[in-house]
């Protein structure tokens, strides 16, 4: 059994072709049928004003992280280290305490998570069997001065709240 | 020597000196925002002096401030320093200089005497250009060598190859335009360009030298080290060609000299074959007798462009998301204050040149200005051609640029003399 076999035509063969100077004009009046419509319109530009115009930030869209809290108010972490056994990065530093609020046993006392060393990956979410860590914040940009501002404590993980609702989120595919 | 003499002098050098300098900034600017035009994009418009950024102009000192201030650094490996250092200067210097022979507008008359209008009043024209512009490869090859790098080391083998194949067809064109004008002159080459073939087409050189001038142009691209032929510096196989090793201002130095030699090759461009400073159908001793109609109908004119540029940039300066109080409107207005400003400054001239009686001295300088302001706008446009070509045609390979060079260009150029020397011939 043969396949079918099909020549492909060879562009760029013919004098017409050849002589370059005409398919060089083409192109340049390609080019410059752009530069004068963008040049008498400039709103045809297909650009982002970026840093007064933000980007449109999809659930699953994997941005800075969170931890997320009960209804009443408790942290769902439990200190349970699978985040920071997970990490490929190893950015995640775990320090487990005492529960305060009686829902369990453990709670984290410190939860750091280095921005500098992530990798943005995901895995922690993944990994984790409360949902207590989340990457649905919509923050895509994080700017500091110093190094130690990168950085995060447990404190401004458990601030910052999400920019999804719960059923965008589940949509999201998490 | 009279006031006038040394005042002259220091005009036309000036003139040579500066305009090429200041084109710079233009021509950088032009390449950013035409490329970002030519590709959708909107390019550098945001650096700004009290919110003015004068169309992204802005951009370019913020660039120059930074080239200065950046760390200069000598590689260790480097044991030429004095080839490394000396590089740039050349590539920029040469450039600078090989504008000094360009007329910029005619012989001016003034009480009498002639003051032919080039940086430096010579009668070597197109030869002093030739001479001159070959010297630029060098400071490529000496960058490139003096790096001590084998990146550097092939881009400058590789700009030393292309000028060798593109210097010959770019000299036999110019033989072929010499035969047509028969002088080495450029200022005698442009006063040619002046008359009307048949009556009503101007006797430019690209009418009477299509082919001579298709391929000086192309040269004239190898010869400065553009795109499609900057394989120099071509950044995909080369990482920066011969400038791989240069920070800091000796890399602004090559980055300039490739402007300004821009510049000069579009300026012997528009010279030798778009007809220099003359104006279509207004050769210079017609200007000089019509002085009155001319400044007539530029008095007309002006305010007809000035509107039209306000309505575009009233249209166009402006911010394209939702913004209170926009500043770029604010800004633009102040910008057509300006413009009617300057309009008017122009309007009360041409009034007092039409008043005052328009005969003699006057009347000749109005001439001179209006030449050289068509050639620097026929100048910018050819410019402007290169960063065109630059945004369409991607870069050559090694091999089609030769096979182009010596097998295409080569043969035309010597067919082009044969048939131009045989119709002088039987014309003549």
């Amino acid at each position: 059994m043969s396949g079918k076999i099909k020549i492909m035509e060879r562009k760029g063969k013919d004098l017409y072709e050849r002589l370059y100077l005409i398919e060089v004009f083409k192109g340049m009046a390609v080019t410059f049928g752009h530069f004068l419509s963008n040049l008498l319109d400039n709103s045809k530009l297909y650009v982002r004003h970026y840093p007064e115009v933000k980007p449109e930030i999809t659930a699953r869209w994997r941005g800075r992280h969170r931890l997320t809290k009960h209804e009443d108010g408790t942290m769902k972490c439990v200190a349970c280290f699978m985040c920071q056994t997970n990490c490929p990065a190893k950015c995640i530093m775990i320090e487990a305490g005492e529960r305060v609020d009686g829902r369990t046993e453990k709670m984290p006392v410190r939860f750091d998570i280095d921005l500098l060393e992530c990798i943005y990956c995901g895995y922690c979410v993944e990994a984790c069997p409360m949902d207590a860590i989340r990457m649905d914040t919509g923050i895509f940009s994080v700017t500091g001065d110093e190094r130690k501002s990168f950085v995060l404590k447990i404190t401004d993980l458990l601030e910052t709240p999400g920019a999804f609702t719960e059923e965008e989120y589940k949509k999201g595919g998490a | 020597m009279s006031q006038l003499d040394i005042l002259l002098i220091v005009l036309r050098v000036a003139f040579g000196a500066f305009v090429p300098l200041c084109f710079i900034a233009v021509l950088v600017w032009m390449e950013r925002r035409g490329a970002a035009y030519f590709q959708d994009r909107s390019g550098p418009n945001r650096a700004n002096i009290f919110g003015f950024r004068a169309g992204g102009l802005v951009q370019n000192l913020a660039d120059a401030v930074k080239l200065i201030t950046k760390e200069d650094v000598v590689p260790g490996h480097i044991t030429h320093k004095f080839y490394f250092v000396i590089a740039p200067v050349i590539v920029f210097l040469i450039a600078l200089v090989s504008f000094a022979a360009i007329p910029f507008a005619d012989v001016l008359i003034l009480d009498g005497k002639e003051y032919i209008m080039q940086a430096i009043p010579t009668d070597l024209g197109i030869l002093w250009f030739l001479a001159v512009a070959g010297f630029a490869v060098y400071g490529i090859i000496l960058a490139g060598w003096s790096s001590h790098n084998k990146y550097g080391v092939l881009g400058g083998l590789r700009a030393a190859a292309q000028v060798i194949s593109y210097e010959i067809p770019m000299g036999l064109a110019v033989i072929s335009a010499l035969i047509v004008y028969g002088t080495v002159n450029l200022t005698e080459m442009v006063q040619f360009q002046g008359q009307l073939l048949f009556g009503f087409i101007p006797m430019w050189g690209v009418v009477l030298q299509p082919l001579g001038a298709i391929i000086f142009i192309v040269a004239a691209f190898a010869e400065t080290n553009r795109t499609p032929f900057d394989l120099a510096e071509g950044e995909s196989e080369l990482v920066a060609g011969f400038h791989v090793e240069y920070s800091s201002m000796k890399f602004g130095m090559f980055f300039m000299g490739e402007y300004v030699a821009m510049f000069t090759s579009s300026a012997i461009i528009v010279s030798l074959y778009f007809g220099g400073f003359q104006i279509p159908w207004l050769a210079t001793d017609a200007l000089v007798n019509n002085t009155r109609l001319v400044s007539f109908l530029l008095m007309l004119l002006l305010p007809v462009l000035a509107l039209l540029f306000g309505a575009w940039m009233s249209k166009n300066n402006r911010s394209h998301y939702p913004r209170e109080n926009d500043p770029r409107v604010r800004e633009a207005n102040v910008y057509a204050k300006i413009m009617w400003g300057l309009v008017i400054a122009l309007e009360l001239l041409l009034v007092i040149f039409l008043i005052s009686g328009s005969g003699g001295m006057a009347a000749r300088i109005l001439t001179a200005g209006l030449q050289i302001v068509t050639f620097l706008v026929k100048v910018t446009f050819m410019c402007f051609v290169y960063v065109w070509v630059r945004w369409t045609l991607p870069r050559f390979r090694y091999d089609q640029l030769q096979k182009l060079g010596w097998q295409t260009l080569l043969p035309l150029s010597l067919l082009n003399i044969f048939v131009t020397s045989a119709i002088v011939v039987a014309l003549s």
